[in-house]
């Protein structure tokens, strides 16, 4: 169909629009790798804008050769992958008991599991409870807190109500039990869902911050969004600048260093960004929540 | 666990019953664990408690707790700064994203899916990475944007450390990571309007503009009805992680918020029994913002958040 001049006029400014948008989102970004990689001198001048300026990976050699940041990733490695595994577990062993219609005292179930999504105990029990079960200091308070997450658990459980009967029925009638129904007939159906709620527990649990900084004090045990703040913060002395402060931001090039930490950092979710759009933009949308 | 009323119980095992409510006991018992012994916080808050003598041991002192509350100068100032700071971000983050889906309809679905990788890349970005991108961005020794700022002649500006400015750093780098995100729902929301609507429109003559604002707005209002109610029930909660990881006391009279509040009372200073009050309290209003909303929708929109 041929355009007429006005619509001509608006796709072009809202190209012009949405290309404003992506510079003002990739600047930034460019900028951090840019300043960890350049010199020190144009760097402690201000002059690296979106474009190296000499060239140097000492900062990078220098992350590298650190200890407490292999450290820190092995961390956060463990409990991603551990806890992301052991969460899609729980929702699938709450999601396909929920998902019958028939149970008795679903609702009830349900309801006990959509109140922790309203109202919760707050900050200071939850800290006092993992005292008490003496787990300060022990990776597992970075994973049991998340295990139960109730839209996951929705998710997964809107997904297996609309699934065929038929073949669970067929199931049952030669006399397989739940689990093995659930084991070799529901799970191969449900493996996109899978998948997706998997995607999301580790993009929650590579990215969780606020345990580790309330659980975790011993730097050894610190994941890594929790060193990567005490990298960047700590740099920072009251005055706004990078001071050559305390920590392991020591060492002249402070604010390289500091940057190619974030870059460090950043690496494994870009690697996996691409997957992870395909699967987060269809759990936005078709993954509604409702009871 | 209850039985159904009239289901026997050989009926329960044929359906398989009993082995479905053994599958979800580990669960339970985690989520009895983690997420309810924690509400005792209910009754922590009307404790002066301490660890060694426990929930049971501690001294009950009723409302000592609220009161000191509500004569805590520093809890009010967190109480304004927590509803200025989302307030403010409400500005931005309820607008802003309408706007995008609108504009990102426009374009061409190569263009549009280009740019949709590139807008949504800061929401899988932690705010620890985003607190290091925008110090970067902001520092006072070689930052771009004070840079430009001396360039211009002016005088370089401590964004982060001064109460003039910190909000809008709050404010700028939260629809930095999410104004594309945010897009999403309302994007999903204009696809599933009718294309049958456009095609009339289209024969009477209707300009891009005019399908935009008269078909496209109207059909999403609901969307948008629902999204603002939701993030107006989160007021309370919201900022928590970003503001915690970016402030620091030079911007305490801006920054602080009832979290962050909690956070120090509580753990830095174990002030145990008065955070927890602190921290119910805003649980509590958190829970009737959002039971309130969800009312809002069951009324006018009839669909419920959960």
């Amino acid at each position: 169909m041929k355009k007429s001049k006005g619509d001509r006029a608006l796709t072009l400014a809202c190209d012009l629009i949405l290309i404003l948008v992506a510079v003002v989102i990739i600047l930034p970004i460019l900028n951090l790798v840019a300043v960890s990689v350049s010199e020190q001198t144009p760097v402690i001048s201000g002059k690296v804008k979106f474009w190296p300026m000499g060239f140097q990976l000492d900062a990078y050699r220098y992350v590298m050769g650190s200890r407490q940041f292999f450290s820190s990733l092995s961390v956060s490695l463990f409990v991603t992958l551990a806890g992301s595994a052991l969460a899609v577990i729980c929702s699938v062993l709450v999601a396909y008991p929920l998902s019958k219609q028939n149970l008795p005292a679903r609702k009830a179930l349900l309801l006990a599991f959509l109140f922790t999504m309203m109202f919760n105990g707050g900050i200071i029990p939850s800290y006092l409870l993992i005292m008490r079960l003496n787990l300060i200091n022990s990776v597992w308070s970075l994973i049991l807190p998340q295990l139960v997450n109730v839209y996951n658990l929705l998710i997964v459980k809107n997904y297996m109500e609309a699934l065929p009967e038929s073949l669970v029925e067929a199931a049952k009638i030669d006399g397989a039990s739940q689990m093995r129904i659930l084991r070799s007939v529901v799970l191969p159906m449900a493996k996109p869902v899978l998948a997706t709620v998997f995607m999301f527990f580790v993009v929650t649990y590579w990215n969780s911050y606020f345990d580790a900084k309330m659980y975790i004090t011993e730097r050894e045990l610190m994941p890594i969004q929790q060193y990567l703040q005490t990298v960047i913060f700590e740099a920072q002395s009251p005055a706004g600048d990078y001071a050559l402060g305390p920590a392991e931001s020591v060492n002249a090039a402070s604010k390289s260093i500091v940057n190619a930490t974030v870059v460090c950092a950043m690496i494994p979710m870009v690697i996996l960004y691409p997957t992870l759009q395909r699967f987060f933009a269809k759990g936005a949308t078709a993954g509604a929540v409702k009871g | 666990m209850s039985k159904k009323k009239g289901m026997s119980w050989r009926q329960m095992k044929r359906e398989g019953y009993p082995e479905l409510y053994a599958m979800m006991i580990p669960v339970l018992v985690i989520l009895f664990i983690f997420k309810y012994i924690p509400m005792n916080g209910i009754v922590i808050a009307f404790e002066d408690f301490n660890i060694f003598d426990g929930i049971l041991g501690s001294r009950f002192v009723g409302l000592e707790n609220f009161q000191k509350m509500f004569s805590d100068s520093d809890f009010l100032r967190a109480l304004r700064n927590t509803f200025a700071i989302n307030l403010y971000k409400m500005c931005f983050y309820i607008p802003l994203p309408i706007v995008l889906a609108l504009i990102m309809n426009e374009v061409g679905k190569r263009f549009q899916s280009a740019m949709q990788t590139i807008v949504y890349l800061p929401h899988f970005l932690s705010w620890v990475i985003v607190g290091g991108i925008f110090v970067n961005l902001l520092s006072v020794n070689g930052g771009m944007i004070n840079e430009w700022i001396k360039q211009l002649g002016g005088e370089p500006v401590k964004f982060l450390y001064d109460s003039k400015y910190f909000i809008h750093v709050i404010a700028f780098s939260a629809m930095w990571k999410e104004v594309g995100w945010g897009s999403i729902v309302y994007l999903s929301a204009i696809g599933s309007v009718d294309p049958e609507i456009y095609e009339a429109a289209r024969v009477d003559g209707a300009s891009r503009l005019q399908q935009m604002i008269f078909i496209t707005v109207p059909n999403i209002t609901s969307t948008i009805v629902l999204m603002t109610l939701m993030s107006l029930s989160n007021i309370l909660g919201n900022s928590f992680e970003q503001v915690l990881i970016m402030y620091n006391p030079a911007v305490y009279d801006v920054g602080d918020i009832i979290n962050t509040y909690v956070y120090r009372i509580g753990v830095n200073n174990m002030q145990y029994g008065y955070a927890s009050a602190v921290g119910l309290f805003n649980g509590l209003v958190g829970f009737l913002f959002l039971i309130a909303a969800n009312f809002l929708c069951r009324k006018f929109l009839h669909r419920s958040i959960w």
